[in-house]
């Protein structure tokens, strides 16, 4: 089987074939063995035969809002996406490096304060809008440098995880 | 579960007291409602569950023996109705309430009306509650026991008082000062002036922030010292009028005026301090005739001098960093002291820790993007053990941590012989912490102890916002090349090995199990292409 993912903002070719007891897993055209246990429903235990025998513990869970995996290597959380899926999802909300920019509600919540208008220049990491959440007043700030394009976020309106706030070009 | 009844299960417990308890109700939720539960078996006290909507699953209902629903998942419409948890204490048959923490730990009406049904509230008197309450109140009680206040105003500065008087009292007490709320806690309703020219918008914003969060806009003003460091002292008092204090705790460790990291005993006090600062705690706890549970808190300069800067009258979050270190299990002492028992702990001892504990408040907040709070569901959940370790969680796997409430979902403990020593277990600890589903700021704390000021104790309470600020948004951890490979392999692997990937759960949340089987659907399309 054959994946394409991307981490790290590479793409990594992998492809996974069963040899015997174990996995053949080839890399971007390197290939390891992988003992793989399986733990649970999301948890698998890695042994990798490099120059030793590398035990990994690694934990894989999807993102609801984005559809991105989320991989724990040991205590490091890894954003991974497959088959591009991971390009999609910036287009519906993520920091994309270019075209517009949707700044979207991570959480359920209620807008307190709308911080900008339509046609601000804002800065990146400037705050944007502030969403009260889990009794916590949060900043959503911009991603990178642009204009305000649209404004959907409405002072005092509740909004669901996902909707739409701002728009930056 | 299968657990004989209740009433086959207690036995006289061996007491001093006067009334017999055999059945708490603990008004509120999570880990704080489960820690009670647990001292009450460990005391033979049938523990009573009450829970919000969304709190139905939640691991303080399924520990409970008995369960009552008080209502919709906001706090106002469940865990801050005192008439529903009164009602179904009387309808429990409960002797006892147990208000654990926040919601209505410091409210004196509650207090109030657990009493007025003829039940034992776990906890301080109304009238304690009341003065230590009121902020400017609490400073004049210090004041009256000899001990030092930060300068400030003594009085409650009212929404009516002109910008003028309110600028001729922060000249006299000087810049930089504190604008705070006089009901405040949490942060809220409090604002740095620096400059004389912001003081008006400064007492505007702080006003409306404190009438919004606590219905009250009268705020005071105080001198904002320079990097002192957060030092509290943890008391228990009982209906005899004994007041025992135990070695301080330090949380100069803040985000935002909120503790994040807690230690004991603090690097930064000498035995000379000590012995002066938890006798200042003890008097001004006596003046006031304080019962049961409670802690003040000071600040302590750069040059060893301190000042009391408020009460609270309740147990902590930090408390179990305080029982680590002195053996002394605080819920259950403040069982026994509510129910007539008088203290027969060692003072000498309380003040003579062994070893050293910290605790990290595990939050589900994003660190990465400004500490967001992320809620949702934990798809896998490993909790770390071994020698010294301590987890006081409420979560459990497959749990929804919902948007309704404070996001803390574990309070991880360590302890070891010295700090450096209890540090490298912390270390280990949240190694091998797992949480999967949501974000925590468990690689917030991996960084956190490995800054050389942690390592050195060489802290303040303005220090972690100051860092924070510094770094502005860079990620706490950044995985390696052999991580970010080892993450692809695991992601092939996984998908390669299973037709469902990431596979729902039993539980009820219709939003996640489409999502699940969305991403079934995806992958298996992926497969047939």
């Amino acid at each position: 089987m054959q994946y394409e993912i991307e981490v790290g903002g590479r793409t990594r070719h992998v492809t996974v074939a069963r040899t015997g007891g174990t996995l053949a897993v080839t890399l971007d055209g390197r290939t390891w063995h992988v003992d793989a246990a399986r733990i649970d429903a999301h948890t698998l235990s890695l042994v990798v035969d490099k120059v030793w025998r590398k035990s990994y513990d690694v934990v894989t869970t999807s993102d609801a809002a984005t559809g991105q995996l989320t991989v724990l290597v040991g205590e490091t959380p890894v954003a991974v996406a497959m088959n591009g899926r991971r390009q999609s999802a910036r287009k519906d909300g993520g920091a994309a490096v270019s075209g517009p920019q949707r700044v979207v509600a991570p959480m359920p919540g209620k807008v307190v304060r709308v911080l900008v208008q339509a046609g601000d220049a804002v800065r990146a990491r400037q705050p944007l809008v502030v969403v009260e959440a889990m009794k916590m007043e949060n900043e959503l700030r911009a991603g990178r440098d642009g204009t305000v394009a649209h404004i959907h976020a409405q002072e005092g309106a509740s909004v669901e995880a996902g909707a739409l706030l701002v728009v930056i070009q | 579960m299968c657990r004989p009844g209740a009433d086959t299960l207690v036995r006289p417990y061996k007491y001093n007291g006067s009334a017999l308890v055999k059945k708490i109700l603990i008004a509120n939720r999570g880990e704080i409602a489960v820690r009670v539960i647990r001292a009450c078996r460990e005391m033979d006290i049938s523990p009573v569950a009450v829970y919000s909507e969304c709190d139905r699953p939640a691991m303080h209902v399924r520990l409970a023996d008995e369960a009552y629903p008080i209502g919709p998942s906001a706090p106002r419409d469940s865990y801050l109705r005192i008439d529903r948890i009164v009602d179904a204490a009387l309808k429990a048959g409960a002797d006892g309430v147990h208000p654990g923490y926040g919601f209505l730990a410091e409210n004196e009406a509650f207090a109030a009306a657990v009493r007025d049904a003829g039940l034992i509230f776990i906890g301080p008197t109304p009238a304690a509650i009341e003065t230590m309450g009121s902020k400017t109140e609490a400073r004049r009680a210090a004041e009256r026991a000899g001990v030092p206040v930060v300068p400030g105003t003594n009085d409650p500065i009212a929404a009516d008082v002109p910008d003028a008087n309110i600028a001729a009292a922060a000249d006299r007490i000087g810049y930089p000062l504190l604008v705070k709320a006089v009901a405040g806690g949490g942060g809220k309703g409090m604002r740095t002036v620096v400059d004389r020219a912001d003081l008006a918008s400064a007492v505007r914003a702080a006003r409306s922030e404190a009438s919004a969060a606590f219905g009250d806009a009268a705020i005071y003003l105080e001198r904002r010292l320079t990097r002192p460091r957060h030092i509290e002292v943890q008391l228990l008092g009982d209906a005899g009028g004994a007041v025992l204090p135990f070695v301080e705790r330090e949380c100069s460790i803040q985000r935002r005026h909120q503790k994040v990291v807690e230690e004991t005993p603090s690097p930064a006090v000498s035995p000379s301090v000590r012995r002066a600062i938890t006798s200042a705690a003890a008097a001004v706890a006596k003046g006031v005739g304080y019962t049961n549970a409670g802690t003040i808190e000071f600040l302590l300069d750069e040059d060893g001098r301190f000042y009391f800067l408020e009460m609270n009258t309740r147990l902590q979050v930090e408390h179990p960093i305080t029982e680590m270190v002195t053996g002394v299990d605080l819920v259950q002492w403040q069982i026994r002291i509510a129910r007539g028992e008088t203290l027969t702990l060692d003072p000498d001892a309380l003040l003579a820790p062994r070893g050293h504990a910290i605790e990290c408040r595990i939050y589900a907040e994003d660190p990465d993007n400004n500490f967001l709070p992320s809620p949702g569901r934990i798809a896998a959940l490993r909790t770390p053990g071994g020698p010294g370790i301590r987890d006081d969680s409420g979560a459990t796997e497959g749990l929804d941590v919902p948007i309704f409430y404070d996001p803390m979902i574990s309070k991880l403990v360590a302890w070891a012989d010295d700090r450096p020593r209890a540090i490298a277990r912390m270390r280990r600890a949240l190694g091998e912490y797992r949480v999967a589903g949501i974000k925590t700021t468990i690689p917030f704390f991996t960084w956190l102890l490995a800054q050389p000021e942690f390592v050195d104790a060489a802290v303040h309470t303005t220090y972690l916002d100051e860092v924070l600020k510094a770094r502005s948004g860079r990620p706490f951890v950044e995985p390696t090349l052999e991580v970010q490979e080892i993450a692809a392999i695991a992601a092939a692997v996984q998908a390669a090995l299973s037709p469902a990937p990431v596979a729902p759960h039993n539980g009820a949340s219709t939003v996640n199990t489409a999502f699940h089987w969305k991403s079934q659907a995806r992958i298996e399309g992926l497969r047939q292409a």
